[in-house]
């Protein structure tokens, strides 16, 4: 193909970009009886230094009369989608009752944090000295509270027919599990602002966004879930501009000034870290939860980080930035995360608001093509032997609390890089009291800032402690507000299931 | 069937295959669209259709609404022309950017002479009238009995409208340029079409400019040396140009004169192998930069013309210290190859 170039015939006028600087200028303002300092008092003191807030370039250049006509637009369509969903009973046309599973997963930890999402950037669209991205945050404030809304009538319509699902938001602050996630959201909130959305913007939204996304979207379209498919589109054409968000924060950070470099470098090493582990719950459902599987998280790992985060990475070297620290160890994992943590799983779902299974035979010869180093060798015969216990009626569930990691709050269940036969467990001292890590990575991050991280809530601790209801599984259970017998234990013999193969049963026309 | 797309505010024109996107299309031109899932998924390559007609395609109805379409909106990775059409897209304006009409011209040869050992010098006199052209800027030269034209940038000045001089480095085991090296002599007809491409000094944001040449890089950088001191221009100007021996230093007379008649101009040669006969700089041409200015940047405008292990190298110094993408330029050449090559949505340029 060759190309020509000639003279335009049409008259000059405004490119896109000036079209918005001339209809957006003069809507900051220079404060005349306050001083700067005391009305974004947290612009300085995380050592960022910007000389020049114009340079941060706003990529969308969306004005807030527009943004509403898209939204509005996206939510009548969602609505839609999510009604006929409902009057159709597409629950019932999904492929299997364990894929809802998942989604429980999902709705229960990821909803909370699309609110705590709209918080954040409400907060630090507020105290952004500048007024490119201040906009952008309070953009992707409503977009965030918008898909919390979404997903809470997920939620409602899920919760008429499966168990689990009935009190999400007091389970966020009291589930063990779930303290996964609202403390690593909770990190990044309580950082400052760019802090917070090196963590968010850049290393979430954008580092490790495929590997969350193409498990839930992809997840949802193989098993059935229409609904989810569609929020998942309707949330993904806001997700362009939100990872946009990340890569302009980062890019502006690191030209503004070379101070800025190690500042950042450490915030990526932190938060490649803390997404990673929190990652480790995707694993699973990946791998485990999924009745019809997209791609292991071995592979999804080495397309979406390991190539896709290669070329990124590459990119960034040119500003002084190198890989996360411990990409490497996370890489070495990728064999074992995903079994390690649903055997911890199966083993506490008497715990949990959702329920556990064994492979199956179909399953487990998946698991042998996707794994051959590890599979057979390691966790096949950990689950041959639980199901025979179960067979005999003694399914296996795990009395003992596990010792969670002080960062991350994840028991500390995965292995040695270098020995999967060996548990990570790192300590340290600090005025006097013992803390525990999973990690070399989680154990950094504690040094860093052990005043923040001492403050843990951390739920094997609280129980301990009696903050919990009692000292024994029901009366924790109770203030969990999980309903015994029904939320938690295995799949087999849940009420999920007997409502399946109800469904199965009139659906193939025996009737029940 | 080709379609004819303009993209605006460049004033560019490509040709797009059917069925090719209009992504990949610009993107094979070397025109850069922003993009970033290349699915029709996400909205960033989002344009706006001004004339002509487009199927949209596999574009999500989440990031092209049904208004939008009716608003003559598009996604660029999806979608595909039906007619020629012209587009616009959220792309910087070049304010320094002169738009010349591509032609088709006959030449003859005027001059050959060897400059460096695997680099020919060809002189060619227009038959029908002069080129206009920007500095920079290249042109495709039809080859007797090759398929397909190449490209070959010019290294005089605009101002020598008549003649223009292209620098023919020898690739080894090519065929044009192999034929050329063998058959090029005076009185040779040539056919070739132009002026090409976007790689152009801009003068208005008045930095000193730092031009970094490898081998027979040093066309673009000849040229546009040649025509801002003609234009008397008052700012610094540096030439780095690095070459394996000091026989591939060709032009260093002419340098050398414009460095004793021009104050604001400075010619640093380099060299890079083991040449005992050399005794200026050595090292590569990054490493020549980064002792000259201490590897610091700030302030510079970069121009680099080159083998892509030379450019890569002077990006990654330049930024190293503290020089960006905006204050960057160079000519890309993409050949598909690169255009399918996993990059991140980082840079747009460079």
């Amino acid at each position: 193909m060759t190309t020509t170039t000639t003279q335009s015939p049409r008259a000059k006028k405004l490119g896109i970009k000036e079209r918005y600087s001339y209809l957006t200028r003069g809507l900051d303002w220079e404060p005349s009886y306050q001083p700067r300092e005391k009305i974004f008092p947290y612009t300085d003191y995380e050592g960022i230094r910007i000389h020049d807030w114009d340079k941060f370039e706003d990529p969308f250049r969306l004005t807030m009369d527009a943004y509403w006509k898209f939204q509005a637009e996206k939510e009548r369509r969602l609505y839609a989608v999510i009604d006929s969903f409902a009057q159709n009973n597409g629950q019932m046309n999904v492929t299997d009752a364990r894929y809802i599973n998942a989604l429980k997963i999902f709705l229960t930890a990821v909803s909370p944090l699309e609110y705590a999402a709209h918080r954040s950037y409400a907060h630090v669209g507020r105290h952004f000295d500048g007024v490119g991205p201040r906009i952008a945050c309070q953009m992707q404030a409503i977009d965030e509270l918008r898909h919390a809304q979404t997903q809470i009538h997920t939620i409602s319509h899920f919760n008429k027919f499966f168990d689990g699902l009935h009190d999400p938001w007091h389970m966020f602050s009291r589930v063990w599990y779930l303290s996964v996630p609202k403390s690593f959201f909770e990190d990044a909130m309580s950082a400052g602002p760019f802090e917070f959305l090196t963590a968010i913007s850049f290393s979430f939204e954008y580092v490790l966004t495929s590997l969350l996304f193409v498990p839930f979207m992809s997840g949802a379209a193989y098993n059935g879930d229409m609904a989810t498919v569609t929020f998942g589109f309707s949330a993904q054409s806001d997700e362009s501009r939100h990872m946009t968000l990340g890569l302009e924060i980062i890019k502006f950070m690191l030209e503004q000034d070379e101070g800025n470099v190690p500042i950042v470098q450490k915030w990526i090493d932190k938060w490649f870290w803390r997404g990673y582990r929190l990652l480790s719950i995707v694993a699973m459902m990946m791998d485990y939860m999924l009745p019809k599987k997209i791609m292991s998280w071995k592979e999804a790992w080495e397309i979406y980080f390991e190539q896709g985060g290669g070329a990124l990475f590459t990119d960034l070297a040119r500003y002084g930035i190198r890989l996360p620290k411990y990409h490497e160890i996370a890489s070495a994992e990728k064999d074992h995360y995903s079994h390690q943590a649903w055997s911890t799983f199966y083993q506490y779902t008497h715990a949990a608001a959702f329920h556990t299974w064994l492979p199956d035979a179909g399953e487990e010869a998946w698991m042998r093509e996707k794994y051959p180093e590890s599979y057979d060798r390691l966790y096949a015969p950990r689950y041959a032997h639980w199901g025979a216990e179960a067979d005999e009626g003694k399914r296996f569930y795990n009395n003992g609390l596990p010792q969670l990691c002080q960062v991350c709050q994840v028991p500390a269940f995965f292995t040695e890089a270098n020995d999967p036969t060996r548990i990570s467990l790192r300590t340290c001292e600090h005025e006097g009291e013992h803390y525990h890590f999973c990690s070399d990575g989680c154990r950094d991050i504690f040094l860093d800032e052990p005043e923040k991280y001492v403050q843990a809530w951390l739920p094997v601790h609280q129980i301990y402690q009696g903050n919990c209801g009692g000292a024994t599984v029901p009366e924790v259970l109770d203030w969990y507000h999980l309903n015994g017998g029904a939320d938690n234990l295995d799949y087999k013999g849940s009420p999920d299931e007997a409502l399946w193969q109800s469904w199965q049963a009139s659906k193939a026309g025996t009737g029940t | 069937m080709t379609y004819q797309l303009c993209v605006e505010p460049l004033g560019e024109t490509i040709e797009v295959e059917e069925g090719q996107t209009i992504l990949d299309a610009c993107l094979r031109a070397g025109v850069y669209l922003p993009h970033a899932c290349g699915h029709g998924l996400c909205g960033t390559c989002k344009i706006d259709v001004l004339e002509g007609e487009v199927e949209h395609r596999d574009a999500s109805s989440f990031a092209l609404m049904d208004f939008e379409r009716d608003e003559g909106k598009t996604l660029a990775c999806v979608a595909t022309l039906a007619a020629d059409t012209v587009i616009e897209a959220d792309l910087d304006d070049e304010p320094d950017a002169e738009h010349h009409p591509v032609r088709d011209y006959h030449a003859t040869v005027a001059r050959v002479e060897r400059l460096a050992g695997d680099i020919l010098g060809l002189w060619l006199a227009l038959d029908d009238g002069p080129l206009a052209f920007q500095a920079g800027q290249y042109v495709m030269l039809e080859v007797p009995g090759i398929a397909g034209p190449r490209a070959f940038s010019i290294a005089s000045p605009p101002s020598q409208a008549g003649e223009i001089e292209l620098h023919i480095r020898l690739v080894p085991g090519g065929k044009a340029t192999g034929w050329l090296h063998e058959n090029a002599r005076e009185g040779l007809k040539l056919k070739f079409a132009g002026p090409y491409g976007r790689f152009h000094v801009r003068r208005s944001a008045n930095l000193s400019k730092l031009f970094l040449a490898g081998g027979s890089g040093l066309s673009s950088p000849q040229s546009m040396i040649l025509d801002l001191l003609e234009k008397g221009e008052t700012g610094p100007i540096l030439l780095v140009h690095g070459a394996r021996d000091a026989a591939g230093l060709y032009h260093a007379d002419i340098f050398r004169a414009l460095e004793e008649a021009h104050a604001n101009f400075a010619y640093l040669p380099v060299v890079s192998g083991e040449d005992a006969s050399w005794q200026g700089a050595r090292g590569f041409v990054h490493e020549a930069i980064e002792r000259r200015f201490g590897g610091r940047f700030d302030g510079q405008q970069a121009y680099l013309c080159g083998p892509p292990p030379m450019i890569d190298a002077c990006i990654t110094t330049l930024m190293r210290g503290r020089l960006f993408e905006r204050q960057i330029f160079h000519e890309k050449f993409l050949t598909p190859a690169d255009a399918a090559q996993a990059r991140s949505p980082l840079f747009k340029r460079i």
